[in-house]
């Protein structure tokens, strides 16, 4: 005998589901972490007036719009049943592309003798990056224009990387979970073999580390003018792009409603006489575009450099093209949903980081757990409750024995 | 049960058939946004009969037995079951009531074998049985009925008939009283079909009974005891199928607009002599890797209706598909010329020629013509002889509403998911949609399956209009031999992968192409 896990679709979803389930969500996940923290010591006071705050802290701005980008990105290829776990690989691409112009091309890094540095200091565009090995950083473009190349190189590239695997799906049915997931790796490697490489600096910084030079201060995306927030300009039109394109690929475009179909009836679309593997690797290659934008933002708004990923498990991605996954799933592949769950993820990001924080100011228990436990202990339970309500309203599980084969 | 009992029954009316009413409806009334689906409906099945419920597409029959089953609640009315009332709101309660239900889609579960199927059917409603019990019992039936089933296969592995058998063995063994079928062999060759009318009469021979819900009136005629006919939400009439004639059933169904059946051949269209579809000695292997065609070689002039005869199974539909250019040739080739050059669907593959104006109706419509998510528009924006790059929702709106009032569609609105449009609705958006976009050539599978007698002919005159006033090449082939005759202007009749004689449709003789059909 043995026992079999059945799982049918309901004939019915719930009505309201994309709204109620992930709020309902993020209250019993909420609450549930608040019970085990609890237990380990965390007071409640502490802890939901962290909550509050955090939600409406300046810091969670950035992760926000970030997660706006890339669940929109991801959802392009998941809406159409393609996987693209790999919006970490697309991401790095972006950055060392963006990294390439913004340090190569849009300006350069000269050696310059130590006698000649005060002129240099004051040169408009010019920038001293190290003073004691005499390295100078000399903008050779407008900023702008430059600005907007290391942004389209990098959905350039992200999509070659994305399209790689996309075309590997389509024509050779390679699974894109594996290869998607294999090509982060590969992007990371690629990274540190370029940083310490070929891209390396001149400066002392650089040597010492195996890094690029520092992005010039006139190339960097400038920040939004709200005190707190590392958030830029940029980040925040790709995020309105991003967000406002999706949505109208999806509703006003051939491509975008094809999109949808290949994921629920792939059979109609071929008869159709729609090339299906076209768009298979096209909506690799599109989500891909939009994670690459991502790595300039980080280039050009936040690292400014390329460094050597000493940890595995913290590339400058800081994870986001996985947690963007748990966003695109939150919104239930919906692309007005998107903003709210990655406003929700961002905020339980967020609030982690901050009682970890208040833990040691407030309460006098600095080091008790670290910010990441709390925030995956968030996460975890607002999603493992997403996961079960979801299952429960959409799916009717039930066990079956069976004879013997 | 005697052996003599068993057959007499199998084959002609069941002697036992009694006046004890197993299953009543009374004045069931519901509605949908838009729609009165049904209006005060009452009907009754008896004990060891086959009900036929008859009527035209959108009639309300879908609604009636759904409600029956408790997949909907009525908004008013009664249902009783051997004279006590019940209230049936799910499946579940159905089922323990002894009512089961099989439509057209098989609800069974892909993963589990047969035996598993029913083993789960059976734990669900609480009740046990053997294991082997259950094997022997799926062995017996299979080769009674002649449809090949075994129980430890699994059941993605089974075609569409095995399939319809299996839902109908899990309702026997959950001790189903009342089997209603809904449209569930509609998509069956008729020697299929006969096996399963078959198989109803045992089982309404051994004190079960059946609705039999269908839009073809001689199979009713044939198979049923009794037929009650719904039209517009309503009862017009329950007659006794031995004692009643096909033009009473079809004034009963359609009212006034029976007089437009007719299955006369239409006028011949006046073909020119440019050639649209060349096919030339093609040689298509079929789902098991066996040669489904072998060596066709046809042509298909622009303004001609070319139909391809057969018994279902014969290479008609691998023939379709490659002429499409959804299935790729072994050997020959397939040319379509649609403008001054012609296209080698062989090489290029489907999507060249359609973006440029060939209509095409497939086989498995649920699968391949329309994508049950999406409403009507969705439906006609996919394809991209209809929308490319921006869609223009106003514009499709209006092309989508005039489908639905050319062709009498019903459904509350353009857009409304077609999955809960009826059946034969679902087709009309299909074949409308084909029509439209048909600029030069159709190809098409049972083009008016689904269809009641009344809209299937209608499409077969836009089919005749537009080859004659459009010069539309259309290339058809169809399980349905009335069809066949009624609009081809030459026939081609298939055998076994070959096309085994080609007749003008002024020299075609019925007699003779059915003997070449099975031949
Ligand atoms: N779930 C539904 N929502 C809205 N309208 C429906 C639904 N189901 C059926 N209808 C409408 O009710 C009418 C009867 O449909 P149905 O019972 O499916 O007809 P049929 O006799 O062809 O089986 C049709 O006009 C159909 O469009
Ligand atoms: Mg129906």
């Amino acid at each position: 005998m043995k026992m079999k896990l059945i799982v049918t679709r309901r004939v019915k979803p719930l009505r309201y589901g994309g709204v109620v389930i992930p709020l309902l969500s993020l209250i019993i996940g909420v609450v549930i972490s608040q019970l085990i923290l609890w237990a380990v010591g965390v007071p409640p006071e502490l802890f939901y007036g962290t909550m509050a705050g955090s939600f409406i802290a300046p810091e969670m701005l950035r992760p926000f719009v970030l997660l706006t980008i890339l669940g929109a990105a991801l959802l392009v290829a998941f809406i159409g049943a393609v996987w693209n776990i790999g919006a970490e690989g697309q991401i790095i691409w972006g950055m060392i592309v963006a990294a390439y112009i913004g340090v190569f091309v849009a300006a350069h890094s000269i050696k310059v003798p130590l006698s000649e540095l005060p002129k240099y200091e004051s040169m408009p565009g010019a920038q001293v990056l190290d003073a004691t090995y005499g390295v100078v950083s000399v903008v050779l473009w407008n900023p702008v224009l430059a600005g907007l190349v290391m942004i389209l190189a990098a959905a350039a590239v992200g999509a070659v990387w994305a399209a790689i695997s996309g075309a590997l799906r389509a024509y050779l049915e390679i699974d894109e979970v594996a290869s998607t997931l294999i090509m982060n790796y590969i992007a990371y490697y690629s990274l540190n073999q370029l940083a310490t490489g070929p891209m390396r600096g001149l400066s002392v910084q650089a040597a010492q580390f195996g890094r690029t030079d520092a992005l010039n201060d006139a190339l960097r995306f400038p920040r939004l003018p709200i005190p707190g927030t590392t958030v830029t300009t940029v980040e925040v039109i790709l995020a309105v792009i991003a967000f406002v394109g999706v949505w109208f690929m999806l509703k006003y475009t051939s491509f975008g409603l094809r999109l949808k179909i290949l994921g629920s009836n792939p059979n109609a679309l071929k008869a159709a006489g729609v090339d299906t593997r076209k768009y298979i690797t096209l909506a690799l290659t599109l989500s891909g575009l939009i994670a690459g934008t991502v790595g300039a933002a980080l280039f050009a708004g936040d690292y400014f450099f390329l460094g050597k990923i000493d940890n595995i498990v913290s590339p400058p991605t800081q994870n986001m093209g996985y947690t963007a996954i748990l966003v695109a799933w939150l919104a239930m592949l919906d692309i007005r949903a998107i903003p709210i769950s990655a406003y929700i993820i961002a905020g339980l990001m967020q609030s982690g980081a901050t009682l970890q924080a208040n833990l040691g100011t407030m309460a006098g228990l600095s080091g008790m757990i670290s910010g990441a436990a709390i925030t995956y202990t968030l996460i975890g339970f607002v999603l493992l409750t997403f996961s079960v309500l979801r299952v429960l309203t959409e799916y009717r599980i039930r066990f079956v024995r069976g004879g013997p084969k | 049960m005697s052996e003599a009992q068993t057959k007499t029954s199998v084959f002609t009316q069941n002697p036992n058939s009694s006046n004890e009413v197993v299953l009543e409806a009374k004045n069931i009334v519901k509605r949908f946004p838009g729609v009165v689906a049904l209006d005060h409906v009452s009907f009754n099945v008896r004990k060891g009969e086959i009900l036929a419920l008859l009527g035209e597409n959108g009639a309300g029959k879908s609604t009636l037995v759904k409600i029956l089953y408790g997949v909907y609640v009525p908004d008013e009315g009664e249902i009783a079951v051997e004279g006590r009332r019940v209230f049936i709101t799910s499946p579940l309660e159905a089922i323990k009531l002894g009512i089961s239900m099989v439509s057209q889609v098989p609800q069974i579960i892909g993963s589990l074998t047969v035996a598993e199927n029913i083993i789960l059917g059976l734990s669900k409603y609480g009740m046990i049985s053997k294991i082997s019990r259950v094997k022997e019992f799926i062995r017996e039936e299979s080769k009674r009925t002649g449809i090949e089933v075994d129980p430890d296969i699994e059941v993605w592995k089974l075609s569409y008939t095995q399939k319809q058998l299996v839902e109908l063995l899990r309702s026997v063994i959950l001790g189903a009283k009342v089997i209603m079928l809904d449209e569930a062999i509609t998509f069956l060759p008729i020697q299929e079909k006969r096996r399963f009318y078959e198989f109803l009469r045992r089982f309404v021979g051994q004190g079960g009974s059946a609705i039999l819900i269908t839009h073809k009136i001689p199979e009713a005629l044939e198979a049923a005891d009794r037929i009650t006919v719904l039209r517009r939400g309503k009862v017009v009439g329950t007659v006794d199928a031995k004692k009643t004639t096909l033009d009473q059933v079809r004034k009963m169904m359609f009212g006034e607009r029976s007089s437009e059946i007719t299955y006369e051949r239409l006028p011949p269209s006046k073909p020119t002599e440019e050639v649209v579809v060349d096919v030339e000695d093609l040689w298509v292997l079929g789902a098991h890797g066996e040669y489904a065609v072998k060596g066709v070689t046809l042509e298909v002039r622009a303004g001609e209706v070319y139909g391809i005869a057969g018994v279902a199974g014969n290479g008609q539909l691998e023939l379709i598909q490659s002429v499409i250019g959804l299935r790729k040739p072994v050997k020959g080739s397939v040319r379509v010329k649609l403008n001054s050059k012609p296209i080698d669907v062989s090489k290029v593959g489907i999507g060249k020629i359609r973006s440029i104006g060939v209509g095409y109706i497939p086989d498995e419509p649920l699968k391949f013509g329309v994508s049950m998510e999406n409403n009507i528009e969705e439906n006609l924006a996919m394809l991209p002889s209809i929308t490319n790059g921006i869609i223009r929702w106003g514009r499709i709106k209006k092309l989508a509403e005039s489908l639905i009032k050319d062709f009498d569609i019903k459904t509350p609105s353009s857009k409304t998911k077609v999955k809960l449009l009826s059946g034969g609705n679902l087709m009309k958006v299909l074949v409308s949609r084909e029509l439209m976009v048909s600029k030069k050539l159709l190809v098409a599978y049972n083009p008016t399956r689904a269809l009641d007698e009344v809209t299937a002919i209608m499409v077969r005159k836009r089919i005749k209009e537009k080859a004659l006033n459009e010069k539309l090449a259309v290339l058809m082939a169809s399980e349905d031999l009335d069809e066949v005759l009624q609009v081809s202007d030459k026939i081609a009749v298939m055998n076994s992968g070959k096309i085994v004689r080609v007749f003008n449709a002024q020299e075609a003789k019925r007699e003779e192409i059915e003997k070449l059909m099975v031949m």
